[in-house]
């Protein structure tokens, strides 16, 4: 999995591209790291490039949806292909997280 | 029998075993929804076996097999643990467990596969999923 960051004013876009797995979750876990590090408190979530996601990847985003929460920040995502989305349906974590279909509308949410 | 194999209990060598598998069954009629569906499935039972099961020992093995019965694809992934108990697993969607960050696994297999069951005090998971392809395929032909 591939990770790029773009900074655009006060927010953070994370361009997340390939598969979240097992294996690279922690290195989704150390970006995020980075992130709260540096004190960064509005960030978004490219998925466009993300084809495959599973539990730990999850995991993975919930624990920085609560540490965003924790500091005052707030997380959103955008661009999720339809066989992801349906994974956050699954688990009703659509309910938890803000899904937007394009960064601009997520951007917009701050 | 479609595919036998076993995997060492360590979680780095899961997505590679998986892809291999999803190789293997590339010759079944499956939309690409269904074989993401299978792939997320499996492993997800080998996590769970490896890491509740077989307690991540890279010394003990989990045995995977997949066969076609009839108009389905079963699967069994099975570890050397104690079991659990399957009919006690708490649902992640209830709103007091939907930000612990654990307890999706089986979840997701449920709701992924046709058909879910728990073998030998839950050391071994059999997941099916329904070939609706073939099926439809077949109900095609007996109409012509």
């Amino acid at each position: 999995m591939k990770i790029r960051e773009e900074k655009l004013n006060d927010a953070v876009i994370c361009i997340l591209e390939g598969e979240i797995n097992i294996n690279n979750s922690p290195d989704l876990r150390k970006a995020f790291d980075g992130l709260i590090k540096r004190n960064e408190k509005k960030l978004v979530v490219d998925f466009s490039g993300v084809s495959y996601i599973d539990s730990s990847g999850l995991a993975t985003l919930i624990e920085m949806f609560q540490r965003l929460k924790k500091i005052g920040g707030a997380l959103r995502f955008s661009n999720m292909e339809q066989k992801v989305k349906n994974i956050f349906e699954v688990t009703k974590l659509h309910k938890l997280f803000e899904i937007f279909d394009n960064r601009e509308a997520a951007l917009k949410d701050f | 029998m479609i595919f036998i194999d076993k995997l060492a209990s360590s979680l780095e060598g899961v997505p590679v075993f998986v892809s291999a598998f999803i190789k293997k069954i590339e010759c079944l009629p499956l939309e690409e929804e269904e074989v993401f569906n299978i792939r997320l499935s499996l492993e997800e039972a080998l996590i769970n076996a490896i890491k509740h099961g077989n307690k991540l020992n890279p010394d003990i093995f989990v045995q995977v097999s997949a066969q076609k019965e009839g108009g389905s694809l079963v699967i069994k992934v099975t570890d050397l643990g104690r079991g659990f108990d399957f009919n006690n697993i708490a649902d992640p969607t209830r709103p007091e467990n939907l930000t612990k960050l654990n307890g999706r696994g089986i979840f997701l297999i449920k709701k992924l596969m046709d058909k879910v069951e728990f073998l030998d005090c839950g050391r071994t998971i059999k997941m099916v999923k329904f070939l609706k392809k073939e099926a439809e395929s077949e109900n095609q032909r007996r109409k012509t």
